[in-house]
């Protein structure tokens, strides 16, 4: 049973004129941590605040545990809502500020001790109660919010960008923290962000949005090792795009494409046979799936299995170390750049101006057809 | 062609110390990175370099000129601000064109100027653009532009947390283009750029400045801040870390061969310290962990001393089941959690030490073998080379708790 759906979902605002979310339809089951992704402006927010009830759908319809919930209120929809401003009581206790919002709604004393204490046990802020929450920095204050929402009896999460006030380094260490304090309690979060490497680090699914449409959604794992488009492939960490085209179709669902101006050929799959010969394509591939050899590396005394890896040569142009990674940038005979990115740790005596090398697995290739305009296909403006 | 030097600076604000004794070098055509977490003084040192404000004490040289008590119009640099300050009824061409004009340069010279930093940007043919127009990362190409504009001969640059509005695909791409446009032939700039993200400033910088609490703490390449980092807070600032505390055992003899160097750490140390030597440390459990560390720090700490051995999280390794073996240091624990980031996976990790289930945390290349195999549940040797583990003086309980606490 899906959590919360949402069946052909529209917004229009300014009385049409402006369209938001363009007919989406989508499912998030019990217990997912859901991220709503995309650029300024694609319309997730707007999806976000349908599902919560602060904004009502020009059509389609809204469902939570199969109940339409056309004409609930916000308030009583089992939900809570965690934002970048914290609608905390500064004048109030930790323990006050959780055990208020069930005062209003009249709860005997009793059940409101034991779930104040329960709630604030679970998110670890127990040994705080008596202190007032200046004491705390963001994630505290974060956890606070969580606190209440789960006092009051949300299941469902609605949160945007909560963490996108902390600092980033900060914001880096909580986000797991905050992720598996989410999981442990089995709630169903649903989040808005236009931070990709943070949907990639926390999200059991990824709603990529772009123009008030759903581009592609599922796990991060699907999504990154399997985009449906260019922008996905873009947007979702860091990708080499090359044109070229069909050269020759060959059985099982494989093709050899040649990258335009004389570039290499490169063999990769052809799922259900979708290109045909002569088609203009564009290849992507992650810069981490760029393997790079010494000219004169002998791939049949290597240890590894390198059966599958197909070959070319590159310039290195300039390398550049990153910490944790080291990049690696590199050209074609006719041109054509791209980057190889290896651990910051990784061992290797290139010098500028070497030829070198490259080596790509089939499987790592992506193939794309070849969009009216690749700039704004890539644009992230 | 401008070197900044400055000598001893000191800043309060109501008796609040904002800036504490600071003295740096900032050379011609570097790009200098002053990074540090929020409200600790990156932004008053910038506007102390730009004359935006004057040091209490300590004085500013451009080129061996004091230039201390100098207004920022004498000084000669262009400036962007984190919000761009664009003029909402001017299109692109007049708002870059505006402060040359201003300044009364030759007319046909700003257009020739205007015209290529355009052409640099990648805003050609959107001349006619206002403001409200434009999306965030037009507008701060524009407010960039405008700023290479007021360079007239010094070449100074001065960028305060520039990239911090834009979105984060954006914020990668226009790096960089900024970085490229500083190191580009044409310009050469040395740039002075603020920023809270450690990853912007290893990417961009030369050298890197790191500031907290108002002092200055290291000073050094991105490499050196990353394999050396003096203190803990700089080592937690720059990545994820896992730490073990433990007693120098540096007299006695360790149950595995560490004093031999593998080939492996002296390529490596090679690169950024010629003399490095391993040091054992007393874990716990009969645990010996050693790692290697420069000649200066292995010379002052003495046999019996507490010490702390930071590891980060991506240079932690595992292999399935038990495979501890003497080339490296390792433990025995078990996966707890799990999370695909994309190049990455992450794992938490428990293991038992002196009788304490500790969480470590490992980032490694995600592949298709792990996707399979390294799941939650399952035994594993978390391992790390000795090479890559950096080692500090125990800081006190209280240090630590005040750099990794996240409430």
């Amino acid at each position: 049973m899906p959590a919360i759906e949402l069946k052909n979902i529209t917004k229009t605002f300014e009385e049409g004129k402006v369209l938001a979310v363009d007919d989406i339809s989508l499912k998030i089951n019990e217990g997912d941590y859901i991220f709503l992704l995309g650029p300024s402006g694609c319309g997730k927010t707007t999806t976000l605040r349908m599902i919560a009830g602060l904004e009502i759908p020009t059509q389609g319809r809204v469902f939570i545990d199969d109940k339409d919930i056309e004409g609930i209120p916000p308030e009583d929809r089992d939900m809570g809502f965690i934002f970048q401003q914290f609608e905390i009581f500064e004048n109030m206790t930790i323990w006050q500020n959780v055990t208020f919002g069930l005062e209003m709604r009249g709860y005997p004393d009793n059940y409101i001790i034991n779930k104040a204490e329960e709630t604030l046990k679970l998110v670890g802020l127990l040994e705080y109660a008596d202190n007032y929450p200046n004491i705390f920095g963001e994630p505290g204050l974060q956890k606070l919010g969580i606190a209440r929402a789960i006092a009051a009896g949300a299941k469902i999460l609605i949160m945007d960008e909560p963490l996108g006030s902390l600092d980033p380094k900060v914001s880096k260490v909580f986000r797991h923290e905050f992720r598996n304090l989410i999981k442990d309690l089995r709630l169903t979060a649903i989040q808005v962000t236009h931070n990709q490497e943070q949907a990639m680090a926390v999200a059991d699914k990824i709603i990529v949005m772009r123009a008030g449409k759903i581009l592609q959604m599922g796990t991060p794992y699907e999504l990154y090792e399997n985009p449906q488009s260019i922008f996905v492939a873009n947007f979702l960490g860091e990708t080499n795009f090359l044109q070229g085209f069909v050269l020759k179709l060959f059985e099982e669902e494989k093709m050899e494409v040649w990258i335009r101006l004389g570039g290499p050929r490169i063999i990769c799959n052809n799922p259900n046979n979708k290109f045909k010969l002569d088609d203009n394509i564009i290849i992507g591939f992650r810069f981490e799936d760029v393997y790079i050899f010494p000219k004169d590396f002998n791939f049949d005394k290597s240890p590894h299995d390198w059966s599958h890896i197909q070959i070319f040569s590159a310039k290195l142009e300039s390398s550049k170390f990153i910490g944790a990674t080291k990049r690696f940038y590199l050209s074609l005979e006719s041109g054509d750049k791209f980057i190889s990115i290896k651990p910051g740790n990784f061992e290797e005596n290139y010098q500028i101006g070497d030829e070198l090398i490259i080596g790509i697995h089939r499987g790592d290739v992506h193939v794309f057809e070849s969009p009216k305009d690749f700039l704004h296909e890539i644009s992230l403006m | 062609m401008v070197n900044i030097k400055l000598e001893n600076i000191s800043k309060s604000f109501n008796k609040q110390t904002a800036l504490d004794n600071i003295s740096l070098e900032i050379k011609d055509k570097e790009y200098f990175i002053i990074l540090g977490p929020t409200g600790v003084g990156k932004t008053t040192l910038l506007k102390i370099i730009a004359g935006l404000i004057k040091p209490d004490s300590g004085f500013v040289f451009y080129d061996e000129k004091d230039m201390t008590k100098k207004s920022p119009g004498e000084r000669n640099l262009g400036f962007m601000f984190e919000n761009y300050a664009l003029f909402p009824h001017m299109n692109i061409y007049d708002n870059i064109a505006y402060s040359a004009r201003v300044h009364a340069h030759d007319p046909v010279k700003t257009h020739s100027v205007v015209e290529q930093i355009l052409l640099m940007t990648l805003l050609t043919g959107r001349n006619e653009a206002l403001p409200e127009e434009m999306s965030g990362g037009m507008k701060q190409r524009v407010a960039l532009c405008r700023a290479l504009l007021n360079l007239e001969q010094t070449k100074l640059l001065i960028l305060d947390e520039p990239l911090k509005a834009l979105d984060a695909g954006l914020r990668m791409s226009l790096r960089n283009e900024l970085l490229q446009m500083a190191k580009s032939k044409l310009l050469e700039l040395t740039v002075i750029h603020v920023t809270n993200e450690e990853e912007e400033a290893m990417f961009l910088a030369d050298r890197i400045a790191i500031i907290n609490h108002g002092k200055l703490i290291q000073i050094g390449t991105p490499y050196e801040i990353y394999y050396q980092p003096k203190t803990l807070f700089i080592a937690n600032f720059m990545s994820e870390i896992n730490y073990f505390e433990g007693i120098c055992v540096k007299n006695e003899k360790v149950p595995w061969d560490i004093y031999k160097k593998s080939k492996y750490g002296d390529k490596f140390f090679a690169k950024i310290q010629k003399y490095s030597m391993p040091l054992p440390i007393d874990i716990g459990l009969n645990n010996i962990f050693a790692s290697y560390t420069q000649k200066e720090l292995y010379d002052e700490i003495n046999h019996g001393d507490e010490v702390m051995l930071v590891i980060r999280a991506n240079h932690m390794k595992l292999r399935l089941g038990n495979r501890i073996n003497e080339k490296h240091n390792a433990i025995i624990g078990k996966i707890k959690r799990r999370k695909y980031m994309g190049m990455f996976y992450r794992f938490e990790v428990i293991i038992n030490i002196n009788d304490q289930d500790k969480l470590l945390v490992a980032t490694i290349p995600s592949t298709s073998k792990i996707h399979d195999t390294f799941v939650e549940g399952v035994e594993v040797t978390i391992y790390f080379p000795k090479e890559l583990g950096i080692i500090f003086r125990h800081p006190g309980e209280d240090a630590i708790r005040d750099v990794l606490k996240l409430e």
